[in-house]
C-alpha cells in the first residue's frame, strides 16, 4: 500500500490509500457479502426447499383422524351382533376459555348436566389454562352430543369442543361375549373376533389436515384444509346362530346354578358336516358394552375384599378371568368322552368289531402297572357287547382296545383327529391347536413319544384310552367327535362364514376338509353305538340327554383333575357331555363342560347326571329351531304329554270318544247332554292318561286347592295325586316318562300354594337308580 | 441551507472546513430513494410478520390488536423520515464539531445501563425515556464512527504509528466492549469492534495490525469455543440445530423452516405460516425469515440487491467526498449498515452462529429505526458536498 501522495490541502481530502481501501470495502461489503448471502438463500430456498417445506408443513398442520367405520358383525342369519355408530369425544380448551373470557363455571355446570361428568373435576380441568386439550368424555352418543352442540351454540362457547369418532354397540350385550370380543378406547379389537379380524374390521382411517398455529388452534385467514376419505371396515358374517347361542347360554347358566358349578362352564355347538361353530359359550358372561364391569358374582368377591390393594389385584385377576374363553383357552382332560375317539380308532383299525363281547370283572392289569386298574363300577359290568361297553362307559373294555391299537397307532390317529402333532424328537411334548379363527387358543399337551411308546409300560396308553393324562381344548374334542359322526371327515372349525368389504364384495369361507380320518362305515357304526348310550333307558350312561322325539347320541365324561389331586389339591372334577343329533343324519354336536360342580347340591357328580341333561335341554330347544322334526316312537306316542282337545260343544258321547282317542280318561259332572265346560282347558299340555273333567250344564267349583308335595313320586302316581284335587301334571320333553326309574325331583308350583281347579303343574323327573352312580 | 450555515456560524466551525462555505448542493437522490424504498418494504413486512403475534398476544402486550406493532413501527418510520431530513440539513462540520461528544454521551449512557437499565430476555440493554426505550449501544455505534473519523482526520499520518493509530482507538473500543459485556450484549460489541476496525483500516493503520489482531481474536475465539460450555453449545447448535430442535436450536430450526419453505416464489405476502407463533422474534431479529417465506427467493434476493445497491452507493459517495471526515463518516455508516445486514441475514440462514442482530429498516424497534434513519440523513448531508459534474 503506497500512501505517499498528500492531499494538496493538508489531508483534508481523502487520500488515494483511503480511496483504495474504501473501494476494497465496497467490493467486499457491497458485492461479495451479498453474493455469499445469495448463494446461501439459493441453497436453502431452492435446493433444500422440499425438505424444509415438508418439515414445516408437518408442524404447521393438525391432522384429525376420521375413524373408518368399523365393520358390522352379523350372526349367520344376519342379526347384528356388533355395530358401530357415530359418537363424539368431548374435550375442553382451557387456554381458549381464558382467551375468549368464557365462564368456567358455566362450562363445568353445562358439561356435568348434559354428560353427567363430575362438575368439580371439569372445573379443575379448566384451571390448566395453558392446555388446549383436556379430555372430558369419550365416545359420547349422538343424542348427548347434539344436546351439547346446542348448549355450545346457545352460549357461543369456544372452549368446549367435539371430535367425531365412533362407538361400538353390542345389541345382545352379553350374548356370545367371548366369541365377539370387544374394542378398546383406540377402537381396536381387544378380544374375540373383534381382535382376530381387526385388520378386516377396522378399515383405513381417513384424515383431515388443517393449518394450525403453534398453540394448536386454527390459523387466522389461512384456509388450508385437505381431506382423505376413510375406508370403512369389512362386515363379518359369523357362523354363530344367536338363537342357538341363546339357548346354550340359558341352559348352561341353569346348569351352573343347579349344580353350583364353581369354576366356570363352557359349551360349544358345531355343525358337524361343516365345522362351523353355531354357538360357543364360556361362563360367566359379561356385557360387551361395559366390558370392564365385572359380572355380579365377581363384583361381589371384589366388594368383599377389605384391603384396597387386594381389591385392585382381585379386580384385575377376575377381569382377566371373565374375558377368558374357556372353550378355547383352557385345556382339560376329556375323560370318558374321549372313548368315542378310541372306539373309532379301534373299529377303523379292525382290532374289534360290533359283535365282539367283552368281559369286565371290575379291573384290568396293564403292563407296567403294579395294581390292577379299576372300572368305575365296582364288581364290573360282566359280559357286554362293544356297544354295551360304550353304554356302560366301561374302562376295562377301552383299556384293552387301547392296548390292541398300540401306542404309535394311537398317536397317529390322535394326530389325524387334530389332537396333537407327532414331534420330530422323541422327547418333545406333542401339541396342536385347531387353528380356529379366534384368538387365545391353547395347545393340547400329551406325553412325549419316548414315554407313550414304551413297550414295557402301557399305563400312559391305558389312561389315554379312556381320556385321562393328557390335555386338549373343548374345541379340539368337539371337532374330532364331529369327524367321528360326519362320515369320518375332520373339518376345519371356524367362526366366520363370509367377509363383505365396503364395496359389497363378499369373500366366503367355505367348509374345509382337513382330512378323512375314518371311513364312512366306521363313522356309521360309531353313530349307532353313540345313540344307544342315550337311548338305553336302563344302562345308557347318557340316558339323561334324552329328548322325546329325537334320536340323540352322545357320551359322558367325568374327568378327575389328576394333576391337581397328585399335587395334594382337592378332589375336583370336570363333568362333561358331548351330544350329537339326529343320529340317522348327524347335524349338530354339542359339548358341555362344567368345571367343578359342588358336592352339596345332592346331585351325584358325573357327566351322566349333570352334563347329559344339560345337553338334552339344549337339544330340546335347538333341534326344533333348526327345523328338525320330532319323530316319536310308538312308546313315546303312548306315554308322552299331550295337548287337550276342545271338547266344549260336543255331546257327552262325542267328547268321551274324542278323549279316549287322544289318550285321556274322563269323568263328567252335571246332567246336561253336551259339554259346556272342561278342565284342563283346551290346548293345555298334560300327561297321558290324565282324567279330563267334562262339565255338562254345571260349573267348576271356585274353591281353591292346595298343591301337594310330589317329590319322590313316580310320574303316574303324581298325576293321580293331582287329579284327585282337579289339578294336572306335565313335564318337559327331556324327561323320559318311565314309571319304573324316573321320580319327581321338583315341581313348578311349590307345595302349599293355593290354586284354581284345572291348574297344570310341571314337574322334573330324575333317574333315581343309584346303581348308575359312577365317574363315567 | 443558508439558515443552517448561519446558525452554526462561529469561529470554531470555520476552522474545520472551508468547503462548508463553498455551498451545499442537493443530497444524493439514489441513496435517499433506496433508503425510502427499503423502509417502506420493511414497514409492510412488519405488518405481515407481527400480525399473528399481535393478535394472539402471548405476552399480554398488544391487547389482541393485530396492527399494534405495525402502527408503532409506522409512526417511528414517519419520525425516521423526518429525522433523516433533519440530519441531512446539518452541515458535516456540525457533526465533526460534536463528534467526541456523541461518543462521550454514548459511553455515559452505557455506564448508566447497569444502574437504571431495563431488563429484558436476561440482558440489561435498554434505558427508558418515558414511554419509549433506547439502546445506548445504538448511540455508541454512531458515536464510534463520528469520533474515529474525527480522530483519524486529526492524526493524519500518525495513524501509521502505534501511539496514535492504535492506542487511543483501542482504549475507546475496550471501554465500550467492557461496558457492553456487563449488559451483556455480544452482537453490539461485535458490530462496534467491526466498524471501529474498518474505520482504522480506512484511516491508514498498517495492515499487519489487522493480520495480527485477526489471528489473536481467532485464536481466543477458538480457545473460548473449546473451553467455555456456553460457546461450545452455541457452536454445536449452529452446526447441527436439528439435534436440539425443541430447545436451544428451536429458533434457528424454525427460521430455516420459514426460509426453506418459501421456495422460489414464496407462499405469498401475508401468507406466512411460520409467523403463527412458531418462529420467535418473527417481527424483529428474524423478520427476514418471514420475508423469505412469504416472498420467496426472488423477493428476498430483490431486497438484498436493494441493500447491496444502497451499500455500494454509500461507499461510492464516500469515495467521492472532497472532505476526508465526510468520507470516513460515510464509509463508517455504510459499513455499519453492511455489517448489520450481512450478520442478520447470515444468522437467520444459519450461516453463522445465532446472535441477536436486527435488520436495518425491517426489524421492529422504534428508536433503533429512528437512529438508523438519522444515520442515513448524515450520509445524505455529506452527499450534498459531493461536487456535481
Amino acid at each position: 500500500m503506497s500512501e505517499n501522495q498528500k492531499n494538496r490541502k493538508g489531508g483534508l481530502h481523502p487520500n488515494r490509500m483511503m480511496l483504495r481501501r474504501t473501494l476494497f470495502l465496497l467490493v467486499v461489503c457491497g458485492i461479495v457479502a451479498f453474493i455469499v448471502l445469495g448463494i446461501r438463500l439459493y441453497k436453502l430456498q431452492i435446493i433444500d426447499h422440499d425438505l424444509y417445506e415438508k418439515e414445516a408443513i408437518n408442524q404447521q398442520v393438525r391432522k384429525t383422524v376420521v375413524s373408518a367405520n368399523r365393520g358390522t358383525i352379523y350372526d349367520r342369519n344376519g342379526k347384528i351382533l356388533a355395530m358401530s355408530a357415530s359418537a363424539d369425544n368431548v374435550f375442553i380448551s382451557p387456554a381458549e376459555i381464558v382467551m375468549y373470557g368464557e365462564d368456567p363455571v358455566l362450562i363445568a355446570s353445562g358439561l356435568s348436566e348434559i354428560l353427567g361428568v363430575d362438575y368439580a373435576e371439569v372445573l379443575d380441568k379448566t384451571k390448566n389454562t395453558k392446555s388446549y386439550y383436556q379430555t372430558i368424555a369419550q365416545r359420547v352418543e349422538q343424542e348427548k352430543a347434539d344436546e351439547l352442540r346446542a348448549f355450545i351454540a346457545e352460549n357461543k362457547l369456544n372452549g368446549i369442543k367435539l371430535e367425531p369418532t365412533s362407538k361400538r354397540y353390542y345389541p345382545y350385550s352379553s350374548l356370545a361375549s367371548h366369541v365377539i370380543g370387544f374394542v378398546g378406547n383406540e377402537n381396536t379389537g381387544l378380544g374375540g373376533l373383534e381382535s382376530y379380524y381387526e385388520d378386516e374390521l377396522s378399515g383405513v382411517n381417513g384424515r383431515i389436515v388443517r393449518a394450525k398455529n403453534s398453540y394448536g388452534t386454527d390459523m387466522l385467514y389461512t384456509k388450508y384444509e385437505e381431506y382423505y376419505d376413510a375406508q370403512d371396515g369389512c362386515d363379518l358374517t359369523t357362523t354363530i346362530d344367536s338363537t342357538i347361542q341363546f339357548y346354550m347360554e340359558k341352559h348352561l347358566q341353569q346348569a351352573v346354578e343347579d349344580y353350583d358349578v364353581q369354576n366356570g362352564a363352557a359349551a360349544i355347538a358345531m355343525e358337524v358336516n361343516t365345522g362351523e361353530v353355531l354357538g360357543m359359550v364360556s361362563l360367566g358372561n359379561f356385557d360387551l358394552n361395559n366390558y370392564q364391569v365385572l359380572n355380579a358374582d365377581y363384583q361381589t368377591l371384589v366388594d368383599e375384599a377389605e384391603d384396597p390393594a387386594v381389591k385392585e389385584s382381585l379386580y384385575n385377576q377376575l377381569q382377566q378371568r371373565q374375558w377368558r374363553n374357556k372353550a378355547l383357552s383352557d385345556t382339560y382332560e376329556p375323560g370318558s368322552t374321549f372313548k368315542i375317539i378310541t372306539l373309532a380308532m379301534a373299529l377303523e383299525e379292525g382290532v374289534t368289531n360290533e359283535s365282539e363281547h367283552f368281559f369286565c370283572g371290575g379291573d384290568i392289569l396293564v403292563t407296567g402297572d403294579t395294581d390292577a386298574r379299576k372300572c368305575w363300577k365296582a364288581g364290573g359290568h360282566g359280559d357286554q357287547t362293544l356297544a354295551q361297553s360304550l353304554q356302560h362307559s366301561c374302562n376295562v373294555t377301552f383299556i384293552s382296545l387301547g392296548v390292541r391299537i398300540g401306542a404309535e397307532t394311537f398317536y397317529k390317529y390322535a394326530e389325524s383327529f387334530g389332537f396333537l402333532k407327532i414331534p420330530q424328537s422323541e422327547n418333545a411334548y406333542p401339541t396342536a391347536t385347531t387353528g380356529v379363527d379366534l384368538g387365545g387358543e391353547s395347545g393340547s399337551l400329551w406325553w412325549t413319544p419316548s414315554v407313550f411308546y414304551r413297550k414295557d409300560n402301557l399305563s400312559q396308553l391305558a389312561a389315554a384310552s379312556f381320556g385321562q393324562t393328557f390335555n386338549v381344548t373343548p374345541l379340539q374334542l368337539i371337532t374330532a367327535v364331529s369327524a367321528c359322526v360326519n362320515g369320518g371327515y375332520l373339518m376345519q372349525p371356524h367362526l366366520v362364514k363370509s367377509i363383505t368389504d365396503d364395496e359389497g364384495v363378499v369373500t366366503r369361507i367355505e367348509p374345509t376338509v382337513i382330512r378323512q380320518v375314518i371311513s364312512e362305515e366306521t363313522s356309521k357304526k360309531v353313530c349307532e353305538m353313540l345313540e344307544t348310550v342315550v337311548s338305553d333307558p336302563i344302562e345308557g350312561t347318557g340316558k339323561n340327554a334324552y329328548v322325546a322325539g329325537y334320536r340323540i347320541g352322545g357320551k359322558t365324561g367325568t374327568s378327575e383333575k389328576v394333576a391337581q389331586i397328585a399335587a395334594g389339591g382337592p378332589n375336583e372334577y370336570i363333568v362333561s357331555f358331548i351330544g350329537v343329533a339326529p343320529m340317522d343324519d348327524p347335524q349338530i354336536a354339542i359339548l358341555v363342560l362344567l368345571d367343578t360342580p359342588s358336592e352339596e347340591t345332592g346331585v351325584y357328580i358325573s357327566g351322566g347326571r349333570m352334563g347329559a341333561p344339560t345337553v338334552g335341554k339344549m337339544m330340546a330347544d335347538i333341534l326344533p329351531y333348526m327345523g328338525i322334526e320330532a319323530q316319536y316312537t310308538e312308546e313315546e306316542l303312548r306315554t308322552l304329554d299331550r295337548s287337550v282337545p276342545d271338547f266344549v260343544g260336543m255331546t257327552i258321547e262325542e267328547a268321551e270318544k274324542a278323549a279316549e282317542e287322544a289318550g285321556f280318561t274322563f269323568r263328567t259332572i252335571g246332567y246336561g247332554a253336551t259339554v259346556t265346560g272342561q278342565i284342563p282347558a283346551k290346548d293345555a299340555i298334560v300327561a297321558a292318561e290324565t282324567q279330563v273333567v267334562f262339565y255338562a250344564d254345571s260349573e267348576p267349583s271356585e274353591e281353591l286347592e292346595e298343591i301337594p308335595n310330589l317329590t319322590g313320586l313316580s310320574y303316574s302316581i303324581a298325576r293321580q295325586r293331582l287329579g284327585y284335587y282337579g289339578l294336572f301334571i306335565n313335564t318337559d320333553s327331556t324327561s323320559r316318562i318311565d314309571a319304573e326309574n324316573m321320580l319327581v325331583s321338583g315341581q313348578s308350583i311349590e307345595e302349599g300354594t293355593e290354586v284354581e281347579h284345572g291348574t297344570v303343574v310341571t314337574v322334573t323327573l330324575v333317574d333315581k337308580d343309584s346303581s348308575m352312580d359312577g365317574r363315567y | 441551507m443558508q439558515e443552517n450555515s448561519k446558525s452554526h456560524e462561529n469561529s470554531r466551525l470555520h476552522d474545520y472546513t472551508e468547503d462548508a462555505k463553498i455551498g451545499r448542493g442537493r443530497f444524493d437522490l439514489p441513496f435517499a430513494l433506496l433508503t425510502l424504498v427499503l423502509l417502506v418494504i420493511g414497514v409492510v413486512m412488519v405488518l405481515s410478520a407481527s400480525f399473528a403475534r399481535a393478535y394472539y398476544d402471548p405476552t399480554h402486550e398488544t391487547g389482541g390488536n393485530a396492527t399494534y406493532y405495525f402502527i408503532r413501527q409506522l409512526i417511528f418510520a414517519l419520525m425516521g423520515v423526518a429525522a433523516m431530513y433533519i440530519t441531512s440539513r446539518f452541515p458535516m462540520n456540525f457533526y465533526r464539531h460534536f463528534s467526541m461528544w456523541v461518543l462521550i454521551v454514548a459511553i455515559g449512557l452505557l455506564v448508566l445501563v447497569p444502574v437504571i437499565g431495563v431488563k429484558a430476555n436476561g440482558a440489561r440493554r435498554w434505558i427508558g425515556f418515558g414511554s419509549f426505550t433506547i439502546q445506548p449501544s445504538e448511540i455508541a455505534k454512531i458515536g464510534v464512527i463520528l469520533a474515529f473519523s474525527s480522530m483519524i482526520c486529526r492524526y493524519r499520518e500518525k495513524m501509521r504509528t502505534f501511539r496514535y493509530g492504535i492506542a487511543p482507538f483501542a482504549i475507546i473500543l475496550v471501554v465500550i466492549v467492557g461496558l457492553l459485556a456487563l449488559e451483556p450484549h455480544l452482537s453490539a460489541a461485535i458490530i462496534i469492534v467491526g466498524v471501529g476496525a474498518v474505520m482504522l483500516f480506512i484511516g491508514g493503520v498498517r495492515l499487519y495490525w489487522f493480520v495480527g489482531v485477526g489471528v489473536a481474536v481467532g485464536g481466543l475465539g477458538a480457545i473460548a469455543i473449546s473451553v467455555m460450555d456456553y460457546a461450545k453449545e452455541r457452536v454445536s447448535n449452529w452446526l447441527d440445530p436439528f439435534s436440539a430442535a425443541s430447545d436451544a436450536g428451536y429458533q434457528i430450526v424454525q427460521s430455516l423452516y420459514a426460509v426453506g419453505s418459501g421456495g422460489l416464489m414464496g407462499v405469498g405476502l401475508g401468507q406466512s405460516r411460520q409467523k403463527y407463533l412458531y418462529l420467535p422474534e418473527e417481527h424483529n431479529d428474524f423478520i427476514f425469515s418471514i420475508v423469505c417465506e412469504e416472498l420467496g427467493f426472488i423477493g428476498a434476493a430483490l431486497i438484498l440487491i436493494l441493500f447491496a445497491l444502497l451499500i455500494v452507493r454509500g461507499y461510492w459517495l464516500a469515495m467521492h467526498m472532497r472532505d476526508r471526515y465526510s468520507s470516513l463518516v460515510c464509509a463508517g455508516i455504510t459499513t455499519l449498515l453492511a455489517l448489520q445486514v450481512f450478520l442478520n441475514v447470515a444468522v437467520v440462514t444459519n450461516l453463522i452462529p445465532c446472535t441477536g442482530i436486527s435488520l436495518p429498516f425491517f426489524s421492529y424497534g422504534g428508536t433503533a429505526l429512528l437512529i438508523q434513519m438519522a444515520e442515513m440523513g448524515i450520509i445524505l448531508s455529506a452527499s450534498r458536498d459531493v461536487p456535481t459534474k
